[in-house]
């Protein structure tokens, strides 16, 4: 293979750069551990197998010294500063790993008051991307295992955070697919599009992977669960899959920062970012709002002002 | 002399399968993935790879009904389904690791209480399984004693040869009725070579001493290690090949409604919420727990056997990485 097809195989991303941020990690995580800056630091470890890499909260230099960033550091960490997962965190501050996604759900979070940034050692990423699904192999970047979302990341730098890890390389730009995957649905005739939907919620199966992994599904008792009365079926059928799935885009809208943990989540590859996606498209038109990395004090939809759009009311 | 099928007529098998009005089940493309799916002919037969979800819910669905009720006259009055209606059912081209899981489920459905959807549907299907030739990272079926050519639980099994045909074992008498009443697709015949099978790379499990230490570790900081990440959704136990735990809900008004059975996982926070407000298993710790005590140690107390074949599809699905492999080799050094 000559140096151009390769560089083209591997998206323009060299190993050698998560290297430098993983040891840019590793030797800030293991400062703050010792200086007693923090108590723990969220942050990944390698998984067993080479294309994975796993959460973990260590709170000894040791276990900092083997964290790691690589395409396989998927995963949006602020979920584990929420209520979601109360009780798994020593007290005092805590850092966490952050890529530019991340710190959107952190600046979400802070806005909803479930975390204080006082509380933060935030560790951000100069983030080159990460994989989609967990597929078998090297565990190397490739156009064709880059995620959706890093396809058209606007937020590649961190900005307000306590240390930045890496240095960004040079990006080669890729064309965007979900936002092209959009278009194309939001172009279909209504009752074509209402197909496409039945469709993919046909496939669901209720395992509830896209509520637990997203960081702004914290409530204590989701409606879904409710069974007396019940609100939606819980039954894997069309009705309650679709019911779920709408309420689902719906309480998220205006607060979804966009990780699109639950579609890389769901095992039955339902295009959830999608329906974030339209509701964030929503929100800027008729909100002038989108998810930042800076905490806004209230969300829009948490709001009334008395020049609000009030055209739907009939 | 063994029985050799052709590709050709593997897909003519089920082609007048499908004629006898049987449902046909096997790997079929659907969208990005493959699933077990209902076959309308033997052209939709996707064999080589590994179907996302197990075929374990052409037994046990993902959702069915289990009776209406609806009121009458101001009488509330119950229908039960018919199972008499359930087809005559032939499951195509499980790989060893799904074909093995009816067998073990048998047990459990039809313990204190026979499952008779279950059972009707068991009953009245054949498993035509293969032997599996490629695997990934994730496939451990060596580790806990399947294989790649393991013939377990298949009533008919096919080895991929050389040459693009099958090499035929038939294992039980629903095997040979099934060769035998479509003689003309088979042949007697020299195996050219077998295809090389999967070698998942991974050391064999002392499944015995992982119980051992199961047995007395019911309480371990590894529990509360795994339940730090794990999120407690459901998509280790649904996609699992072996996982059989159901909820039951009637779904409706007061006057009309079904009364269904579907999946549930034990990972829910809820799963063994009473209808007091008392939670034995309140956190994620002991949900884990639960998971590998059912799979490793309960259901082989109760039954003799393990509850996992090691297809590998949990660790490919947790959202978070958590690697039931990787778990049970620390558990099988731990106990030494």
């Amino acid at each position: 293979m000559n140096a151009k097809a390769q560089k083209a195989k591997g998206c323009g991303i060299e190993p050698a750069y998560y290297d430098a941020v993983t040891q840019a990690i590793r030797s800030e995580a293991v400062k703050v551990l010792k200086e007693g800056a923090v108590s723990a630091v969220i942050g990944y470890l390698p998984g067993r197998r080479k294309s994975a890499a796993v959460p973990a909260v260590v709170t000894t230099e040791e276990e900092a010294g083997r964290l790691i960033f690589s395409p396989a550091c998927v995963n949006n960490l602020s979920l584990y500063l929420t209520k979601a997962k109360k009780g798994i965190l020593p007290g005092g501050k805590i850092g966490i790993v952050a890529k530019g996604c991340d710190l959107r759900a952190l600046a979400g979070l802070m806005g909803e008051s479930q975390i204080k940034r006082d509380d933060l050692f935030i560790i951000g990423i100069n983030c080159a991307g990460v994989q989609g699904a967990v597929a078998a192999g090297n565990g190397q970047l490739t156009e064709a295992s880059i995620a959706k979302k890093c396809r058209e990341c606007t937020a590649h730098t961190p900005e307000g955070v306590d240390f930045v890890a890496g240095t960004l390389p040079h990006l080669d730009g890729l064309t965007p697919l979900e936002a092209e995957e959009l278009a194309r649905i939001e172009a279909m005739p209504q009752a074509e599009r209402w197909a496409y939907w039945k469709e993919q919620f046909s496939r669901c199966i209720r395992c509830m992977a896209c509520r637990q992994v997203c960081p702004f599904c914290y409530c204590e008792q989701c409606l879904c669960d409710k069974n007396r009365p019940q609100a939606v079926e819980s039954s894997p059928r069309p009705a309650g899959n679709t019911a779920w799935h709408i309420v689902r885009a719906m309480h998220l809208a205006g607060r979804c920062a966009g990780c699109a943990e639950c579609e890389r989540s769901c095992p039955m590859d339902i295009p959830l970012n999608l329906l974030n996606r339209r509701m964030a498209q929503e929100l800027k038109e008729l909100y002038d709002y989108e998810a930042s990395m800076a905490p806004q004090e209230k969300g829009p939809l948490n709001q009334y002002k008395e020049d609000d759009d009030q055209s739907f009311i009939k | 002399m063994p029985q050799i099928i052709t590709e050709a007529n593997l897909r003519s098998l089920i082609d007048s399968l499908v004629k006898e009005s049987k449902l046909v089940v096997g790997p079929k493309e659907a969208g990005s993935m493959v699933l077990y799916q209902p076959l309308s002919n033997g052209a939709d037969l996707k064999l080589g790879a590994l179907p996302r979800r197990s075929s374990k819910e052409l037994f046990f669905p993902i959702c069915e009904d289990i009776l209406t009720f609806g009121k009458e006259d101001g009488v509330t009055k119950v229908k039960d389904v018919d199972r008499a209606s359930f087809p005559d059912a032939v499951l195509i081209g499980a790989l060893p690791c799904d074909a093995g899981s009816p067998s073990i489920l048998d047990a459990v459905f039809s313990w204190d209480y026979n499952d008779d959807f279950y059972l009707e549907r068991r009953k009245k299907s054949t498993i035509v399984g293969i032997a599996c030739t490629s695997c990934d990272d994730a496939c451990f079926c060596t580790a806990v004693g399947y294989a790649p050519d393991s013939p377990a639980g298949s009533d008919l099994f096919l080895t991929p040869l050389k040459d693009g045909s099958y090499a035929c074992n038939a294992v039980t008498e629903k095997g040979e009725k099934l060769v035998s009443a479509h003689g003309s697709l088979f042949k007697e015949g020299a195996a050219a070579d077998a295809a090389p099978l999967a070698a998942p790379d991974t050391a064999k499990l002392d499944l015995a001493k992982i119980k051992e230490w199961l047995n007395t570790h019911f309480e371990d900081p590894l529990w509360q290690s795994i339940a730090d990440v794990c999120l407690g959704c459901g998509a280790c136990a649904f996609i699992c090949p072996a996982c059989h735990c159901f909820d039951i809900n009637d779904e409706g008004t007061p006057d009309h409604g079904t009364r269904r059975k579907h999946w549930d996982a034990c990972g829910f926070g809820k799963f063994t919420n009473h209808a007091s407000g008392h939670n034995p298993r309140d956190i994620q710790n002991k949900r884990y727990r639960n998971r590998i005590m059912h799979k490793f140690k309960y259901y082989d107390d109760k039954f003799g056997k393990t509850l996992c074949t090691g297809c590998g599809r949990c660790i490919r699905a947790c959202p978070v990485g958590i690697d039931i492999g990787d778990i049970l080799n620390k558990i099988n050094v731990q106990a030494g």
